[in-house]
């Protein structure tokens, strides 16, 4: 009888261990691939930069197309936000008021959640980039970083992580009118910013006219201007410029959030949210 | 098509969606060339070719994975896998002739602007054995992709999950965007055989342009009915032992 009972027990014991290995599996599968995603572009890409005709006024040279696309996939993940598939979730399927009954800003949640996720995603993206980036290092000239820099470039990616999650979260806000903000977001957030926040070009390569829109848009700040400050480039006062601006949207979008959130909440309580 | 494999029902937004993701790759090509004159020995009208060839190849691609399509989505809401049994995805492979949609029509109809347009501009030259190779090397580029979207489809009944791969698949893809020249030469080797990336789009691309030679076409086409022939047998392999596991 005791014997049935202990082998019932070890049994219940394995099948859950199993389940909870499965989980994990399956979620390291996940960011598996999600490193992968995030790998694949910038390596195209950085194959293509460093087969094209070198013309005079670029002031990239393959060490830099280099540093610059190695980069990309750890800065990429650090400023990405989920925040915008999960908002207009919740208000579609009414989940919102249960959040809303908590002691805490349903947004914040989600952010934080994002945060999270890209800090994780750090245990696959940190160990590739430092083993490419030592593959590669005899042609990488790093001579001129020094903790300055690196400090600058923390701070860079910080708050660019910051206004990449405010415009996320203002598309979001969105949803409490349309059902599916994803086609917004693939052109505000997606497609525009890979365009001219430095993804398929780093912004310092555009030609002057391009560049001057670029550096006043928020996008650059989200993924070209830290990886700017690391190739030293930059003068102080141009950092300093750059944070300015960056903090200068976060300003704004903080500010559009919290029009539409007011709003928004009363059309949600309107529908018997 | 990225918006249609997170299919939601919502078909106006795909028609959006669609048109932006033209919009977005063209002027991702526009985008690169104020930087750059010219990539890997293709310049900007080479390149716009490569990138109406990769439109058409993912256009023609869409009609037949459509169905699939529609029922992954099912899946993915439902969470459960074992509608793949129910649908017989592997027998896709025939050509299910349904009515094809407006948004079909508008993204071949669109690539097929592009590509003629390019032809009355003269980089693209006409003839017999040109467009013969290219349907060639079109028909071996579509193998290819399903064989892709297979072997992610087994992936996502060994990991039990879906939502991922429709987003890989579309990264993968950036592989193909850009000339396959730009890779250094082992690279190179690769794509054009165990990870056959070139004959997608590159290579039909290269056809056009009169700047592929018959045999690489031959060579693509060899692979591309290897590679159907085996991940078919993969994936009927995944599939019984994903059943046999009690699903």
């Amino acid at each position: 009888m005791i014997q049935n009972r202990i082998s019932q027990s070890f049994n219940a014991h394995l099948a859950t261990l199993q389940a909870h290995f499965k989980i994990i599996f399956t979620y390291r599968g996940m960011m598996l691939i999600q490193a992968v995603r995030l790998i694949l572009l910038p390596l195209v890409l950085a194959a293509a930069w460093l087969s094209i005709e070198k013309t005079a006024e670029n002031p990239y040279s393959d060490a830099d197309y280099l540093l610059y696309y190695l980069l990309v996939p750890v800065i990429l993940n650090l400023t990405d936000s989920r925040l915008v598939f999960r908002f207009p979730m919740a208000v579609r399927d009414g989940s919102l008021s249960r959040e809303l009954l908590k002691p805490f800003p349903p947004l914040s949640g989600y952010a934080l959640e994002s945060i999270a996720n890209n800090l994780i995603q750090l245990v696959y993206l940190l160990p590739f980039t430092l083993l490419a980036g030592y593959a590669i290092s005899d042609r990488l000239q790093l001579g001129h970083l020094n903790l300055q820099l690196l400090l600058c470039m923390l701070v860079a990616i910080v708050l660019g992580g910051l206004v990449r999650m405010l415009i996320s979260g203002s598309i979001s806000l969105v949803g409490f009118w349309l059902e599916d903000v994803t086609t917004l977001n693939l052109i505000l957030n997606g497609g525009i910013w890979a365009l001219l926040g430095g993804m398929i070009v780093p912004v310092a390569t555009f030609p002057q006219h391009i560049r001057s829109i670029a550096e006043m848009l928020p996008y650059r700040y989200m993924l070209s201007f830290p990886i700017e400050i690391v190739t030293g480039r930059l003068s102080q006062a141009q950092i300093l410029q750059g944070f300015a601006v960056t903090i200068f949207w976060s300003l704004f979008f903080a500010l559009i959030m919290r029009l539409i959130w007011k709003r928004g909440l009363k059309i949600y309580a309107a529908y018997g949210g | 098509m990225m918006q249609a494999m997170e299919y939601r029902g919502s078909f106006a937004f795909s028609i959006i969606a669609n048109f932006f993701d033209f919009i977005f790759g063209f002027l991702q090509y526009l985008v690169f060339f104020t930087a750059a004159q010219s990539i890997a020995g293709w310049n900007s009208d080479q390149m716009l070719v490569l990138y109406g060839v990769f439109m058409l190849v993912f256009a023609l691609q869409f009609i037949f994975l459509y169905p699939n399509l529609v029922a992954m989505g099912d899946m993915v809401n439902s969470g459960n896998l074992d509608l793949l049994l129910t649908k017989p995805i592997n027998a896709q492979l025939i050509l299910s002739f349904r009515r094809i949609s407006f948004e079909e029509l508008g993204s071949i109809s669109t690539a097929l602007v592009l590509l003629g347009w390019l032809t009355v501009k003269g980089v693209i030259q006409l003839t017999l054995q040109s467009v013969a190779l290219f349907l060639v090397s079109i028909l071996a580029s579509m193998l290819l992709i399903y064989c892709l979207f297979l072997l992610l489809m087994c992936l996502a009944v060994f990991l039990e999950r879906l939502d991922n791969m429709a987003q890989l698949m579309w990264s993968m893809f950036s592989l193909c965007r850009y000339p396959v020249d730009v890779y250094p030469s082992r690279l190179r080797f690769m794509f054009f055989s165990f990870l056959p990336v070139a004959y997608i789009a590159s290579v039909p691309a290269a056809a056009l342009l009169g700047t592929a030679s018959a045999s690489q076409i031959m060579t693509g086409m060899i692979i591309a009915l290897t590679a159907t022939f085996a991940t078919t047998l993969l994936w009927r392999r995944t599939i019984r032992a994903y059943t046999s596991a009690g699903g």
